[in-house]
C-alpha cells in the first residue's frame, strides 16, 4: 500500500502555527511580489477567493472581508516543509519516504499488516502535533489511487477527518464512480477535454476501457500505465530523492517595472550568483548560460498576461563553477537584449549544458587562476551560507537594489532567524 | 512488521559523525596518549534538541516567568512532541493568544500560573478555547 500525505493550504497553515488567532478565520498567502493568490485556506475559498488569481482582482474581497493576507515567506515555509518531512521519516523510516513537493510526500507502506485507517490517523496527528500543520491523508494500493483518495479526504474534511483509506475493490470501485477524469492525478486539462470527447468523464469510466483501446487512443505508454494503476497494479513506483537538476533557473518579477540598463544588469547579475550558488551547491559546473527579460505589454491587457519572452544564450568556452565566469557574458548579452525606452517586469538566468564538476576538478592543465577562483567561491558560499542574506557579494549584483521583490506582508522568519523569533507574552 | 511499525522519535539534529570527526591531538613528538582517550565533544544541538522536527525556539517577551528563572528577553526551547503534564511550562493559547505559564491540571480544573505576584493566575472555562501550543524545556539566559 501507498500512502500520500499532502499539507492543507499549506503555506496558510504555516503563518497560522505562530498566529493561532487565525485559526477557523480566512487566510490567504501572496506569490513573489505580492502577484497571485497562491495559497488560500476553505474559509477564503468560501468566500470566493479564487486560486491563481491576480491579487488585485481579489483585492476587494479581501478588504470587505477583513482576510489576513500574506507575503510569501519561503524561509518559513522551507523550514516547516523540513519538519513536516522530518516527522514523516521518523514515522516510517527515512527510505519508505519519497518527498514529492514542499508540502507533499508519498509513503511505502509495504510490509504493514496493521488498519490502515488507525495507521493514517496516527500519521495526521503526530505531523499535526508535532509541526502545527494540518494534512490530509489517502492510503492506497497505488500512488495514483491514493493521489485519489487524498484527494476524496479533502473534499469533505469534517466526514473524512482528513484520511482516506482505500483497502478493499469496493472501497475503490466507489471512489471511481465518484472522481472526475481530469482531478486525477497525471490528468492534464488537455487530456481531461480528450477523454470527454469520447464520452469518458469519471475515473470509473477509464477504469473500464481495455488495454488495446487505451494504447490505441491514449497517448500509449502513459495512458496504459494510468488504467494499470486504477486497476491497483503499481506502475508508478517510489522515486529516490531528485539530487541533481538538469538545469538551474532562477527568475523574479521585478517589484516595480524596470527601465534602466542598469538595473536589469543588476538584477541579472544577482539571479546569476544564486544560480552558480546553486550549481556548486549540487557540485555541477555549467556550459551554456542563458538570459532572458519580459517587458511589460504596451496596450494594458486587463488578462494580466505576460509579454513575449526575449532570450538569448552564450556557450561557455568550459564548463564553470565561478559566479564572475558567468556574469560576465550574462552582462554582455543583457547590453544586447535591452532596448530603451522599454519597461521590463521580469527577468531570469538559466544554466544548462550541466556536468559534474570533478570532471574539471581533475583537469591537470586547468590554468591556476580557476583553481584559485574555486577557492574563492567556496569561501564566499560558506560565508553567505553561515552569515545569510548575502554578506558576500559581487558589485555588479548591486546595492540600492531598486528591482526588489514587493512583499508588503511578509511576517518574520520565526523558526530560521534568531532575531526573528516568535515573541511570547 | 506488526503495529509498531513506527519508529520512536530519535535525535536527528546534528549533522552526521563518523569517527574521521573526532579530533587528535596530531603531535609530531610523543603527547599522542591523549588521543587514546580522543572522542567527540559536547554538541548543544544534541543535548538540548531531543526531536528536531518538533522543536522550536521563542523568545520570552514578559516578566510573567522570573520566579522560575525566565526573564524577558531569554529564548526558551519548546517541544511539541511532548506531552503537558501538571506542573510543566508551557507554551499556552488562550483566546487566540500564547502565553508562556505553568500548566496546573487539578481534578477537572485546568490554571495557567505565572511565576511573579504581579499577574494573577487564569482558569480555563468552557468559554475559553485553549489548547498547548507546546511544552518548554529548556530556558537560554544571557548574563
Amino acid at each position: 500500500m501507498k500512502a500520500i500525505v499532502d499539507c492543507n493550504s499549506f503555506y496558510c497553515s504555516c503563518e497560522k502555527v505562530f498566529k493561532p488567532h487565525l485559526e477557523g478565520k480566512p487566510v490567504v498567502v501572496l506569490s513573489n511580489n505580492d502577484g497571485c493568490v497562491i495559497s488560500r485556506t476553505d474559509e477564503a475559498k468560501r468566500l470566493g477567493v479564487g486560486m491563481a488569481g491576480p491579487y488585485f482582482k481579489a483585492k476587494e474581497i479581501i478588504e470587505s472581508n477583513n482576510i489576513a493576507v500574506f507575503s510569501s515567506n519561503y524561509n518559513l515555509y522551507g523550514d516547516m516543509s523540513m519538519r513536516e518531512m522530518g516527522t514523516l521519516k521518523d514515522l516510517v523510516g527515512e527510505n519508505n519516504v519519497e518527498v514529492y513537493s514542499v508540502d507533499e510526500a508519498f509513503l511505502n507502506l509495504d510490509g504493514f499488516n496493521g488498519n490502515f485507517f488507525n495507521s493514517a490517523m496516527d500519521i495526521r496527528r503526530t505531523v499535526e502535533q508535532w509541526t502545527g500543520i494540518a494534512v490530509s491523508v489517502g492510503v492506497a494500493p497505488t500512488k495514483t489511487l491514493a493521489k485519489m483518495a487524498n484527494h476524496i479526504a479533502k473534499k469533505n474534511k469534517t466526514v473524512t477527518q482528513c484520511v482516506t483509506v482505500l483497502d478493499s475493490r469496493e472501497k475503490i470501485t466507489e471512489a471511481l464512480k465518484k472522481t472526475k477524469v481530469r482531478d486525477l492525478w497525471g490528468v492534464g486539462s488537455q487530456f481531461a477535454t480528450k477523454l470527454s470527447s469520447y464520452g469518458i468523464t469519471t475515473a470509473w469510466d477509464l477504469y473500464n476501457l481495455s488495454e488495446e483501446w487505451v494504447r490505441r487512443y491514449l497517448g500509449g505508454v502513459v495512458g496504459v500505465r494510468l488504467l494499470k494503476e486504477l486497476h491497483g497494479e503499481e506502475s508508478i513506483l517510489m522515486d529516490k530523492e531528485l539530487i541533481n537538476k538538469k538545469m538551474i533557473t532562477t527568475t523574479r518579477m521585478f517589484g516595480n517595472p524596470v527601465t534602466e540598463l542598469n538595473d536589469i544588469k543588476e538584477a541579472l547579475a544577482t539571479y546569476t550568483a544564486r544560480a552558480a550558488e546553486k550549481l556548486r551547491r549540487q557540485q555541477s559546473a555549467a556550459s551554456v548560460i542563458n538570459i532572458f527579460v519580459v517587458p511589460k505589454e504596451e496596450n494594458k491587457n486587463p488578462t494580466f498576461r505576460h509579454g513575449p519572452m526575449i532570450g538569448t544564450h552564450t556557450i561557455l568556452p568550459s564548463p564553470t563553477v565561478l559566479t564572475n565566469e558567468l556574469i560576465k557574458p550574462a552582462m554582455k548579452m543583457a547590453e544586447r537584449i535591452y532596448e530603451p525606452g522599454r519597461a521590463y517586469k521580469k527577468a531570469g538566468v538559466i544554466l544548462s549544458g550541466l556536468v559534474p564538476d570533478t570532471s574539471i576538478q581533475s583537469n591537470l592543465f586547468e590554468p591556476p587562476s580557476k583553481s584559485v577562483g574555486r577557492f574563492l567561491m567556496e569561501m564566499m558560499d560558506n560565508i553567505n551560507f553561515s552569515m545569510r542574506d548575502d554578506v558576500v557579494k559581487f558589485a555588479s549584483t548591486g546595492i540600492k537594489r531598486n528591482w526588489k521583490m514587493r512583499q508588503e506582508f511578509h511576517s518574520p522568519r520565526y523558526t530560521t532567524r534568531w532575531e526573528e523569533l516568535y515573541k511570547v507574552k | 512488521m506488526e503495529d509498531n511499525f513506527f519508529y520512536a522519535a530519535n535525535y536527528k539534529g546534528s549533522k552526521d559523525y563518523t569517527q574521521w570527526d573526532v579530533p587528535t591531538a596530531n603531535a609530531t613528538g610523543f603527547g599522542a596518549a591523549a588521543d587514546d582517550y580522543a572522542e567527540r565533544g559536547i554538541d548543544l544541538n544534541e543535548q538540548l534538541i531531543k526531536n528536531k522536527p518538533s522543536t522550536f525556539f521563542m523568545r520570552v517577551n514578559s516578566d510573567a516567568m522570573i520566579g522560575a528563572g525566565i526573564h524577558n528577553g531569554d529564548v526558551v526551547i519548546v517541544d511539541r512532541s511532548l506531552e503537558a503534564k501538571n506542573g510543566k511550562v508551557i507554551i499556552a493559547v488562550l483566546d487566540g493568544e500564547m502565553l508562556i505559564r505553568r500548566l496546573e491540571l487539578n481534578d477537572n480544573k485546568k490554571r495557567l500560573l505565572p511565576a511573579t505576584k504581579k499577574l494573577s493566575a487564569i482558569e480555563i472555562n468552557e468559554s475559553n478555547t485553549f489548547s498547548v501550543w507546546g511544552v518548554v524545556t529548556y530556558v537560554i539566559h544571557s548574563l
